[in-house]
C-alpha cells in the first residue's frame, strides 16, 4: 500500500509533544505516500509548522480554544474531515488519554480498523501489522488492521523521537466545527496541574523505587524516598500505601495507578498482590526487598533479597551513594 | 459414575470463599498467629458475607448450605488460615445440635435472633476430664421445678470467651452414663456461666479457646433440647454432620503446604538448578500431591454421602482421619522442602504443621476415629 | 435515572496464559473468566449511584460468548444490579473491540440510557476504545479515565474528575453521558452469599449481535508470551552491608541497569 497518513499531533506547552515526534518517526517509516500533520486546539497555527522541522512539508490546524474545553468527542468530526481532505488511508497518534479517545470515536466516524497502545508497526499490502502489549505486559498480541482506513496509536517511550530534517511546511486552516449542543453542555470547570516532585515522574522515569505495606509508618517511607534520590529514580507506591493515605493516589502504581515499564524496579516491602504487579512486570529488571521469602513479589523479580528492609536499604542507599560517589 | 465436576453455583461460593480467604485473612494470618490475636473484624466481615452459619437453613437466617457446599467454602478459608477457619465454623458445630434436635419453635425462638447479626456460639461438651469419653462427662444438670440447674466445666471450648450463646452437655444423673446425657442452650448472659483465660496454644492461635464455668446456672427447660437422656445421641449426630468440613479443613491446610513448597522448590537453587528439578524434591512434591488429592476426594465423598440422606459415619471418619494425617504428613514434607528456612517464623510452612496438629485431635481424636472405622468395618463381618 | 454498565469477562488475573496451537489468540481452555477489573468498578460506581439517587435502575450488558458472558452477569446480579442483558457474539470471541461496541450500541440504542458506565479499558486488550466508539456510536459525549462521578442534584448534572497525562481536569455535565471509568468512590464490593445464591435463578436477557457493517478488519494473527519468569535469584547475604554489596554488583555487571 501507498498510503498518505496523517499525523494526528498533540501540543505541549505550545509545541509539538515529545510522543508527537515519536509518530512521525512511525509515520515516515510505514507511509508509502505522502505524511501530513494536524494539532487542535488553541495555539495550533503556530506549532503546526514545526511539522516541518521533522520533515513534514505539510500541515493542518484548527486553531480553536474552545477545543481544548470540549469532551474529546468534538475532535472526532474535524480529524476525520481531514482525513478525508489528505486523502489518508492510515491515520496515527500517540497513545495517551486523548489519543485513545481520538481512535475510539475514528474506529466510527472514520470507519477504521483502529488500534491503541501499539509498540510495533509494519505496513503490507491491504494494511498494517502492529503489535501491542496486552494482559499488562503478560503477553503480546499481533494483529492485522485490514481495509483502506487504519488508525493506530503508539505507545509513549515505544519509538524513538524522529531526527529533526526541515523542510519547508505550509500550514492549511481547519474550519472550527459547529458543535451540537450535546458538545457544548459539558463544562470543564478546572483543571488542576500536577506538582512534580524533585525526581522525575513516574511514568518517564528509567528506575522506579517502590514502597509497600512492609515500610510499616508514614515517616518510614523516608528509606524508600532517600534510595530513590541515591539512585536518581522516581517514588512510587503499593495500593497498600496511598489507601493508608501514607502517599497520595498518584505515587499508586498498579491496575488502579499508574502503570509503569522503567529498567528497573525497586520493590521495597510490597508483597506482590496481583492488583500490583500488573502495573509494573513490564520493568526491564525487577529486584524485591521483602523479610517474607513466600511473597509473590519474588515470582516475578529477577533479584531478591530476603530480609528485613529496615536494615537493607539503608546499606544499600549508602551502598548506591558510594558507588555512584555522591 | 459419580459426577466430581462443580456447578457453577458450587464455582461461585467457591471463589466467594477464596477471595475472602485472600483479601481479608491471608494477610493477617502470619500477625495473628505470632502474637496469638482473634481477629474479631475478620469473622464479622465472615458473617456479613454469609460464610459464617453455613449449616444453619435460610429460613432462619443461615445460608442452608449442604456439607459439599460448606467443605468447597471451608478448604479455601483454611488454605489462608486454619485457625481462623476454625474460628469462622464454630458456629456450624454450636449450632448444630439445636438444627438436629430442636423443635421448630426453640429453632424459631433461638435461631433466628441468633443468626440476625455477628454473634458467636459454643459447642460445649469436653471436659478436663476427658473429651473423647463423653458418656463420662461431669457436668451437672439438676431438676427444680420447670428449671434446670447446670454446674461444671468445661475445657477446650472454641471461641468461649467471645461466645454469647453455648450449647451444653450435661449429665441428669452420672450412674446412667450416656443415658442420662442432656442437652441446654444456655446463653452467655445467664448468671452463673464464667467463659475462662484464652488458651496459649501450640496452633490455631487467631482463635481463642477457653474453659467454661457453671456455676448454678439456671436454664428453662424449655431451653433443654430433646428429651432427657437424648444428649449423647445429638452429640454424636451432630458430629457426625460437622466431621466432614474438618476433613476439608485439614485439606485446605495441606494445599497451603504443597502450594508453598511447590512455588518455593521451583525458585531455591541448590547445586546450579532449582530444587525441583531434583529428583528427591520430585518425589516428595508427587507423594504430597497424592495426599491432598486423597483427602479432598474422601473428604467430597463423605459430604455427597451426607448430602444424599446418609448417616456417613464411616465415611466422614475416615475423610476426617485421612485428611488431618495428610495435612500433618504434607506440612512435614513443606518444612523438610524448605530446608533450615522451613524451620524459621519468618516462612510460613511451620504454622501450617502447627495448625495441622490440631486437626488430629479435636472433633473426634482420630484414635476416636479409627475405633468408629474398625467399629463400623468389623460390623459388615460379624 | 438508568445507569447501563457495560462489562466483559476477562481472564482471571492470575490464570496461567497460554495459546492456542496455532498460535494466533488466547487459548480460552480451562480459563476461568470474570468480571474485569474496572468493569467491577463500574458496577461499584453504578450501584453507588443509584443507592444515593431515589428510583434509579442499574442495567447491565455484556457482549461475548456462553458460557461465560452469562456468568459474568449473574454476578454483577449478586452484587445488586436490576437487570442484565447478555449480546451473544456467537462463535466469535467477542474479542475486537470496536465490534463489541458496535454490538452492545445496538442492544443498548433503544433502552434507556441517561449514563453508559464502561470500565476504562479491559485488562485483557487494554484498548481503551469501548467508551469512545460507544459514544460515537449512540452521539453522546463520553469522557475517559474518570474518577469521583457524583450527580448533582441541584444542578442535574453529573461532577467528576480525570487524571490526565499533565494533571487533573474537573468536568461537569448533564445526561446522557458515555464514561470510561478510573475508580469508583470505594472498593468494589463483595457479592454476599445469599445474593450469589438468589442470582443463579435470576432471568438474563439475550439478544442476537447485529451483524457488523464495516469493511474495516482486525485479525488476530499471533499471542506471544515472554519467557516465563523463574523467579527471583535470592542473593544469599551475611550481612545487610554485604547483600547492598551485592546487588549492586549485579546490577552492574550483570544486569546492566545500574545507573
Amino acid at each position: 500500500m501507498t498510503p498518505n497518513a496523517l499525523v494526528v499531533g498533540e501540543l505541549h506547552d505550545g509545541h509539538l509533544a515529545a510522543s508527537t515526534l515519536e509518530v512521525i518517526g512511525v509515520a515516515r517509516a510505514l507511509a508509502g505516500g505522502a505524511v501530513a500533520g494536524l494539532v487542535l486546539g488553541a495555539g495550533a497555527k503556530a506549532a503546526a509548522s514545526e511539522f516541518g522541522r521533522f520533515g513534514v512539508p505539510e500541515a493542518y490546524a484548527l486553531d480553536d480554544p474552545h477545543l481544548d474545553a470540549a469532551p474529546a468527542g468534538a475532535r472526532a468530526a474535524p480529524v476525520a474531515a481531514t482525513a478525508r481532505e489528505v486523502g489518508a488511508s492510515l491515520l496515527l497518534t500517540a497513545s495517551t488519554t486523548a489519543g485513545r479517545d481520538l481512535l475510539g470515536r475514528l474506529a466510527v466516524a472514520w470507519d477504521a480498523a483502529v488500534a491503541t497502545g501499539v509498540t510495533e508497526a509494519t505496513a503490507f499490502e491491504g494494511g498494517v501489522r502492529v503489535r501491542r502489549p496486552v494482559f499488562g505486559g503478560r503477553a503480546t498480541e499481533t494483529i492485522r488492521l485490514e481495509g483502506s482506513r487504519v488508525a493506530i496509536a503508539t505507545r509513549p517511550h515505544a519509538f524513538a523521537a524522529v531526527a529533526e530534517s526541515p523542510v519547508p511546511c505550509v500550514v492549511h486552516e481547519v474550519p472550527a466545527p459547529v458543535l451540537s449542543e450535546a458538545y457544548t453542555a459539558p463544562q470543564r470547570t478546572g483543571v488542576a496541574v500536577t506538582a512534580r516532585g524533585a525526581g522525575p515522574s513516574l511514568t518517564d522515569a528509567s528506575i522506579v523505587v517502590s514502597g509497600g505495606r512492609g515500610v510499616r509508618a508514614p515517616e518510614n517511607f523516608r528509606l524508600v524516598e532517600e534510595l530513590a534520590a541515591s539512585l536518581g529514580a522516581a517514588v512510587g507506591a503499593s495500593r497498600a500505601v496511598t489507601d493508608a493515605g501514607w502517599r497520595p493516589t498518584s505515587f499508586q502504581v498498579g491496575q488502579t495507578g499508574r502503570a509503569v515499564s522503567p529498567q528497573l524496579y525497586i520493590a521495597v516491602g510490597i508483597s506482590g498482590a496481583i492488583q500490583h504487579i500488573v502495573g509494573m512486570v513490564s520493568s526491564r529488571v525487577i529486584v524485591a526487598i521483602n523479610s517474607d521469602a513466600s511473597a509473590p513479589i519474588f515470582r516475578v523479580a529477577d533479584y531478591g533479597i530476603v530480609g528485613d528492609l529496615f536494615q537493607i536499604v539503608p546499606a544499600l542507599t549508602a551502598e548506591v551513594r558510594r558507588v555512584r560517589g555522591a | 459414575m459419580p459426577d466430581f465436576s462443580l456447578t457453577p453455583e458450587q464455582e461461585s461460593l467457591r471463589d466467594l470463599a477464596r477471595k475472602f480467604a485472600r483479601a481479608e485473612m491471608a494477610p493477617q494470618a502470619a500477625e495473628c498467629d505470632r502474637i496469638g490475636r482473634f481477629p474479631e473484624e475478620i469473622y464479622r466481615k465472615a458473617y456479613e458475607l454469609g460464610l459464617m452459619n453455613l449449616n444453619v437453613p435460610t429460613e432462619y437466617g443461615g445460608s442452608g448450605l449442604g456439607v459439599v457446599d460448606q467443605c468447597l467454602i471451608v478448604e479455601e478459608l483454611a488454605h489462608a488460615c486454619g485457625g481462623m477457619t476454625t474460628s469462622v465454623i464454630a458456629n456450624c458445630l454450636a449450632l448444630e445440635p439445636i438444627l438436629l434436635g430442636g423443635t421448630p419453635a426453640q429453632k424459631e425462638r433461638i435461631l433466628s435472633p441468633f443468626c440476625a447479626k455477628y454473634q458467636l456460639a459454643s459447642f460445649c461438651l469436653t471436659e478436663p476430664s476427658g473429651g473423647s469419653d463423653a458418656g463420662g462427662l461431669k457436668t451437672r444438670a439438676r431438676k427444680d421445678g420447670d428449671q434446670y440447674v447446670l454446674d461444671g466445666e468445661k475445657c477446650f471450648i472454641t471461641n468461649a470467651p467471645h461466645a454469647s450463646l453455648y450449647t451444653v452437655f450435661a449429665t441428669v444423673d452420672p450412674e446412667l452414663r450416656h443415658k442420662g446425657i442432656t442437652a441446654f442452650v444456655v446463653p452467655r448472659s445467664a448468671a452463673g456461666v464464667t467463659p475462662g483465660k484464652d488458651e496459649e496454644k501450640m496452633g490455631h492461635r487467631a482463635s481463642s479457646t477457653s474453659t467454661v464455668r457453671f456455676e448454678g446456672v439456671r436454664v428453662p427447660a424449655t431451653d433443654r433440647l430433646g428429651a432427657e437422656g437424648e444428649g449423647f445421641s445429638l452429640a454424636m449426630r451432630t458430629l457426625d454432620q460437622t466431621r466432614t468440613p474438618i476433613g476439608a479443613l485439614a485439606t485446605g491446610i495441606a494445599q497451603a503446604a504443597l502450594d508453598h513448597a511447590a512455588a518455593y522448590a521451583l525458585k531455591r537453587q541448590t547445586f546450579g538448578k532449582p530444587i525441583a528439578e531434583h529428583q528427591a524434591i520430585q518425589i516428595k512434591l508427587a507423594n504430597m500431591a497424592q495426599a491432598v488429592h486423597a483427602a479432598r476426594l474422601l473428604t467430597w465423598h463423605a459430604a455427597w454421602t451426607i448430602d444424599h440422606g446418609a448417616k456417613g459415619t464411616l465415611e466422614s471418619s475416615i475423610a476426617k482421619c485421612f485428611a488431618s494425617d495428610a495435612a500433618l504428613e504434607v506440612a512435614d514434607e513443606a518444612i523438610q522442602t524448605f530446608g533450615g528456612y522451613g524451620y524459621m517464623k519468618a516462612y510460613p510452612v511451620e504454622k501450617l504443621l502447627r495448625d495441622a496438629k490440631l486437626t488430629q485431635i479435636y472433633e473426634g481424636a482420630n484414635e476416636i476415629q479409627r475405633t468408629v472405622i474398625a467399629r463400623e468395618l468389623l460390623q459388615k463381618y460379624a | 435515572m438508568e445507569i447501563v454498565v457495560c462489562v466483559k469477562p476477562v481472564p482471571d488475573a492470575e490464570t496461567r496464559l497460554r495459546a492456542t496451537s496455532d498460535g494466533t489468540r488466547l487459548d480460552p481452555e480451562g480459563v476461568k473468566f470474570v468480571l474485569a477489573g474496572y468493569d467491577e468498578s463500574a458496577v461499584e460506581q453504578a450501584l453507588l449511584l443509584k443507592e444515593s439517587i431515589a428510583g434509579s435502575r442499574v442495567h447491565v450488558v455484556a457482549f461475548g460468548p456462553a458460557p461465560r458472558t452469562e456468568e459474568v452477569l449473574r454476578a454483577t446480579i449478586a452484587l445488586g444490579a436490576d437487570q442484565a442483558t447478555w449480546v451473544d457474539s456467537g462463535a466469535d470471541a467477542g474479542a475486537e473491540p470496536v465490534r463489541a461496541a458496535r454490538a452492545i450500541a445496538g442492544a443498548i440504542a433503544s433502552a434507556p440510557h441517561d449514563l453508559v458506565l464502561c470500565g476504562k479499558q479491559a485488562n485483557d486488550d487494554e484498548s481503551g476504545l469501548v467508551p469512545a466508539a460507544l459514544g460515537e456510536l449512540l452521539r453522546v459525549p463520553e469522557f475517559s479515565c474518570v474518577v469521583d462521578l457524583r450527580w448533582d442534584s441541584a444542578t442535574s448534572r453529573f461532577r467528576f474528575q480525570r487524571p490526565i497525562e499533565t494533571g487533573v481536569e474537573s468536568w461537569s455535565a448533564p445526561a446522557p453521558l458515555v464514561v470510561g471509568l478510573q475508580q469508583a468512590w470505594n472498593d468494589p464490593r463483595t457479592a454476599k452469599l445469599p445474593a450469589i445464591l438468589k442470582s443463579r435463578k435470576a432471568a438474563i436477557g439475550k439478544v442476537a449481535a447485529a451483524s457488523a457493517s464495516s469493511e474495516s478488519r482486525v485479525v488476530a494473527e499471533r499471542f506471544e508470551l515472554p519467557p516465563p519468569r523463574t523467579g527471583a535469584k535470592l542473593i544469599e547475604y551475611k550481612t545487610p552491608e554485604d547483600a547492598a554489596q551485592q546487588l549492586v554488583r549485579i546490577l552492574r555487571e550483570e544486569a546492566k541497569v545500574f545507573p
